[in-house]
């Protein structure tokens, strides 16, 4: 018996834990999403929670950088469109509004391999990570040395040292992939958990999150 | 059962009595081949072919059964066919052998299922007999720094003894590994191949030679695949001992049928978490053979090299210049001579020459003495941390190398790794060679590019902490 966490559940599941979660608010109606918008500042972005998506870009489910009212609107029916066009009703749990994360994309993960039991990813995030598949992996729980190996491993290492990249905490991300190793150790039922991706600038915090837990839901 | 088995590894590997059960004196049975290992190889303990067929084996009294051995047995070593293994096990568990070898094949590495049901009957046999076994399905073992080649491969005992343990899942890899050991002058000290596993697995031979055996100062991995990695990291992590090891993984493009929605299952590769693995546990991890045998003999011979600066000399231009390249892809860097260093260079070489690292030593070809005053000038600067040597052979300095062994003997060791590559013709520079590698802190290697890369894997070893 597994659970795989929506999109919403599995942010709120973090916030819980006390991660860096974009502020995120889940909306069911078109004026309800207007009002978190404005209650969470401009711009936002605009994304489905269902139990039926996993990768929400392969269906076209989010919205980024809106920066208006009438942004807000046309988002959220063009949203509800795309994903009745091949949903039910009833598998929507709503529209995730939150606020527009900015920074360079990182990806963390867990996941228990068959051979090697728990291990640990990091690595360059977004929608295009395993076609560019620069991670590394560690085997569960890692000190903050293996951390900055980890991030020695991949190629992001060098954007820091980049002029084009304006603010990139490596310390704070560091400390922020141990947290999440921490956390795995604590929580063995947490089977596999993509966060991705992780906006890193002087601040790391969780835009999404993909989380498969044994056993039924408890969050 | 670990306990017990590490209890008993040093009578496995350095036993002072061998039965080898299925020994005999035609060249057609491997029987025939452990016995000429054991004997011609110098074996210096107690030993006693086992064959019910023969009076006498190799010129010593041959016995029935291991039961009509009078004295006691330490290790037995198994030759014959896979069907009667199990009953020459039981046998040797009632005549309380401290181990086994068991060099017959038949078991799960074949198809079927009587193979895999063998096995999982010797499984069970050893657990409730305490018996350690090395194998079933290996060439068997060689420790070299005792003279007990339990192999059926005599020209192991060719090998020089040296330092470095190598623990292989394969036969094949231990017999390229061990023969490239002869030719590339590389020292060994004990080359064991696990086979099967059937009990005896790499984290049980890992901890033993990190722990007890004082031989072994450096442990050379390969591995291809295995159930339960975490129990070798384990060894490793728990063991106090700090010795370096390397790693070789191949069968890195095993596909896993995991169909994960998650990016990180589905990125999850095998070989990826191994090259994680090795990282986190401080093993260096090599990518050939060339690789391994270079680094191997660089750590048993050379100091250590505690930073990235490299001083480039070289008779020729060209060489060093492809060192300075590999150097660079390595991570490490050219060092910048100090300015009295500079200066000595300066003296020794006459104004044409390019005199800066990469030092082009090409003008001062009929001076050995000169081409070594600037390799020491080189190796004492306190901006250099090791020192790559180029000389190719050209029939104008045919006596270079003769002259420099000459030298050479009445030399302080350097105190930083020096590589060297010194290339001829087959047969003009090989004494010389033989006589200077491994020795005053030098290795010779065969190409600047694998000099530049034992380098590199010298320092990264430093950066381990083992």
């Amino acid at each position: 018996m597994e659970t795989i966490l929506t999109a919403f559940e599995a942010l709120e599941f973090l916030k819980k834990k006390e991660f860096p979660v974009l502020e995120s608010k889940i909306a069911k109606k078109e004026e309800e999403a207007l009002f978190y918008a404005k209650e969470i500042g401009f711009p936002v972005t605009l994304k489905i929670s269902s139990k039926k998506v996993i990768h929400k870009s392969e269906i076209r489910g989010v919205r980024t950088f809106i920066v208006d009212a009438e942004g807000v609107r046309r988002a959220f029916r063009d949203l509800l469109d795309s994903f009745y066009s091949i949903f039910r009703e009833d598998d929507l749990e709503g529209i995730i509004v939150q606020k527009m994360g900015f920074g360079f994309e990182m990806i963390v993960g867990v996941y228990e391999d068959i051979n090697f039991g728990p291990v640990i990813m990091v690595g360059q995030g977004g929608i295009y990570v395993e076609d560019v598949g620069d991670v590394t992996f560690r085997l569960l729980p890692i000190t903050e040395r293996d951390a900055t190996s980890m991030f020695e491993d991949i190629s992001v290492s060098k954007v820091v040292r980049s002029k084009r990249i304006a603010d990139f905490d490596v310390l704070k991300f560091l400390q922020f992939v141990k947290k999440v190793s921490d956390l795995a150790t604590q929580r063995p039922e947490i089977k596999e958990m993509d966060l991705n991706p992780v906006f890193v600038s002087k601040e790391v915090m969780i835009c999404d999150a993909r989380i498969r837990l044994l056993g039924a839901r408890s969050v | 059962m670990d306990s017990i088995f590490q209890k008993k590894l040093k009578k496995v590997f350095s036993p002072n009595s061998i039965a080898v059960i299925g020994a005999s004196d035609s060249f057609e049975k491997l029987g025939y081949h452990v016995m000429k290992s054991l004997v011609l190889g110098g074996y210096r303990g107690c030993l006693y072919p086992v064959n019910p067929a023969s009076e006498r084996i190799w010129g010593l009294k041959a016995h029935r059964s291991i039961l009509d051995i009078e004295k006691e047995v330490e290790l037995a070593i198994i030759v014959v066919p896979a069907k009667k293994s199990l009953d020459v096990l039981f046998e040797c568990g009632k005549k309380k052998v401290m181990g086994a070898v068991i060099i017959s094949a038949g078991y799960k590495e074949t198809e079927g299922d009587e193979g895999k049901y063998l096995e999982e009957r010797m499984r069970e046999l050893s657990e409730g007999l305490e018996i350690p076994i090395v194998g079933p399905n290996t060439f068997g073992f060689v420790n070299v720094t005792d003279k007990v080649n339990a192999s059926f491969t005599y020209e192991f005992s060719l090998i020089k003894e040296g330092g470095t343990t190598i623990i292989s899942q394969s036969g094949g890899f231990c017999h390229l590994i061990g023969f490239l050991a002869i030719e590339e002058r590389m020292g060994v000290a004990k080359l064991v191949g696990l086979g099967n596993r059937v009990n005896l697995d790499f984290h049980h031979t890992v901890r033993y030679f990190l722990e007890e055996d004082s031989a072994t100062k450096a442990l050379v991995l390969y591995i291809e695949g295995m159930d339960e990695p975490r129990k070798l990291f384990n060894a490793i992590s728990q063991s106090k001992a700090k010795k370096p090891i390397i790693a070789y993984k191949s069968a890195k493009n095993v596909k896993r049928d995991v169909a994960s929605k998650f990016h990180t299952g589905s990125l999850a590769g095998n070989y990826k978490i191994w090259k994680g693995a090795f990282r986190q546990f401080g093993i260096l991890e090599v990518a050939d053979s060339e690789e391994l045998i270079d680094i191997a003999k660089a750590l048993e011979a050379c100091p250590s090299m505690r930073g990235e600066r490299v001083a480039v000399l070289s008779g020729q231009a060209g060489p060093g210049i492809i060192a300075a390249d590999v150097l660079e892809k390595e991570g490490l860097k050219l060092a910048n001579f100090s300015e009295v260093t500079q200066r000595k260079i300066d003296e020794l070489l006459p104004p044409l020459a390019i005199r800066t690292n990469p030092v082009d030593m090409g003008p001062a070809w009929y001076s050995p003495k000169t081409i070594l005053s600037i390799l020491k000038v080189a190796s004492d600067d306190e901006n250099t941390d090791g020192i790559l040597f180029l000389n190719m052979f050209a029939s104008a300095n045919l006596k270079l190398v003769k002259e420099m062994v000459r030298i050479l003997r009445d030399l302080e060791p350097f105190n930083k790794p020096v590589i060297a590559c010194l290339c001829a013709p087959p047969g003009i520079w090989d004494e010389e060679i033989k006589e200077i590698d491994g020795q005053k802190g030098i290795v010779v290697v065969p190409t600047p590019e694998r000099a530049a890369k034992t380098l590199a894997n010298l320092y990264r070893i430093g950066s381990t902490g083992r």
